[in-house]
């Protein structure tokens, strides 16, 4: 996935040597944005877009609006790019920002969610075709995750957005590993006691996977 | 999805993490880098901002709660005998035509005053002269 992900440009950045071949291409391009050239921004915004349309999708699920906020957080980091010190990388600086820009567009706005609670049951495979219930499934676990109280929301976005990486996730939200430990920890328990039948499909499909290997 | 970046190898991988970790990139639109592009050479092109003045402001108010303060001092400390007449003598004559001369430098400070801020306001909208 990860790799998929990055030739479309789109996913979170993965520790590799085409992110250090982007860095360079992003620290080249700011130094012209600096010296004057505005269109050597058209680099970065073409490098990042995906990334940042991705998060914000995951802060608000809705795509139009995920596109006016990563095009707002692309602005900002046009007008702060001299701010930025170089003691953090670029992308480190850039999600943090983005962060900052859709956590107070969404405290202006608020994306309208319902309670935990009723969020909807994940429908029945037995009721549908198996696709379409696993579709189902997971519509209602990622729109569960807007529903979590805000100090847990976050967390859950930035760390699945960050392909499960905390250190990651914690530099975006300039807390410190721990917190968002303790964070994710309750996040998940509240998701998983949403959704305990995910938990049992997820640990049948294990049992099925491996029953599957064995007789291979 | 990759556990071992947790940090945290008890971290039990769950359908919820799966169905949260293996979601579908989205793609921009095909306008929005046009449009990310556009806000800024829009902002490149707009005029800087006017810095305020803050070296002709600072001079300025200075000067002014200068004559303000010594103003309000001056009042606090001839109104104040005044007052007590007031209060413990009976009516007598107004200030004004005890003292005129005095209140006519009154006057004459507050003219110049008015001048002086009008010609301050000229310089700092970038004319000079009366007229």
């Amino acid at each position: 996935m990860i790799a998929s992900l990055q030739n479309a440009s789109s996913s979170t950045p993965a520790l590799s040597g085409a992110n250090a071949s982007r860095a360079d291409a992003d620290l080249a391009d700011i130094a012209r944005v600096l010296a004057g050239d505005v269109e050597a921004f058209e680099g970065i915004v073409r490098r990042w877009q995906g990334p940042l349309v991705n998060m914000a999708w995951r802060y608000c699920r809705d795509r139009g609006r995920a596109e006016e906020m990563a095009q707002e957080a692309l602005i900002r980091a046009w007008r702060g790019l001299g701010s930025w010190r170089r003691e953090s990388s670029f992308s480190t600086w850039l999600f943090a920002l983005a962060a900052n820009v859709f956590r107070s567009e969404l405290k202006r706005f608020p994306t309208v969610n319902v309670p935990l609670q009723n969020a909807p049951e994940p429908a029945a495979p037995a009721t549908q075709h198996r696709e379409l219930a696993a579709q189902s499934n997971a519509d209602s676990v990622r729109r569960a995750v807007l529903a979590l109280p805000p100090r847990y929301r976050e967390p859950v976005v930035l760390f699945y957005f960050h392909e499960m990486d905390i250190a990651a996730a914690a530099r975006t939200m300039h807390i410190p590993e721990g917190t968002l430990k303790a964070r994710l920890s309750r996040a998940r328990a509240l998701l998983r006691s949403r959704f305990p039948q995910l938990e049992t499909a997820h640990n049948e499909m294990e049992l099925a996977n491996l029953n599957t290997g064995k007789e291979a | 999805m990759n556990p071992t970046k947790t940090d945290d190898s008890k971290m039990k991988l769950t359908e919820i993490d799966r169905i949260l970790a293996t979601e579908e990139p989205l793609i921009p639109t095909s306008g929005f880098l046009a449009s990310v592009m556009e806000s800024v050479r829009e902002e490149a092109a707009a005029p800087q901002p006017i810095p305020f003045p803050w070296t002709r402001f600072i001079p300025g108010i200075l000067v002014a709660t200068g004559v303000l303060g010594w103003g309000a001092f001056k009042m606090i400390r001839q109104g104040l005998p005044e007052i007590r007449l007031v209060s413990l003598a009976p009516p007598h004559l107004p200030a004004a035509a005890i003292q005129p001369v005095e209140q006519a430098g009154w006057v004459a400070l507050a003219l110049g005053v008015s001048l002086l801020s009008w010609l301050l306001s000229r310089r700092l909208a970038g004319r000079s002269g009366l007229l």
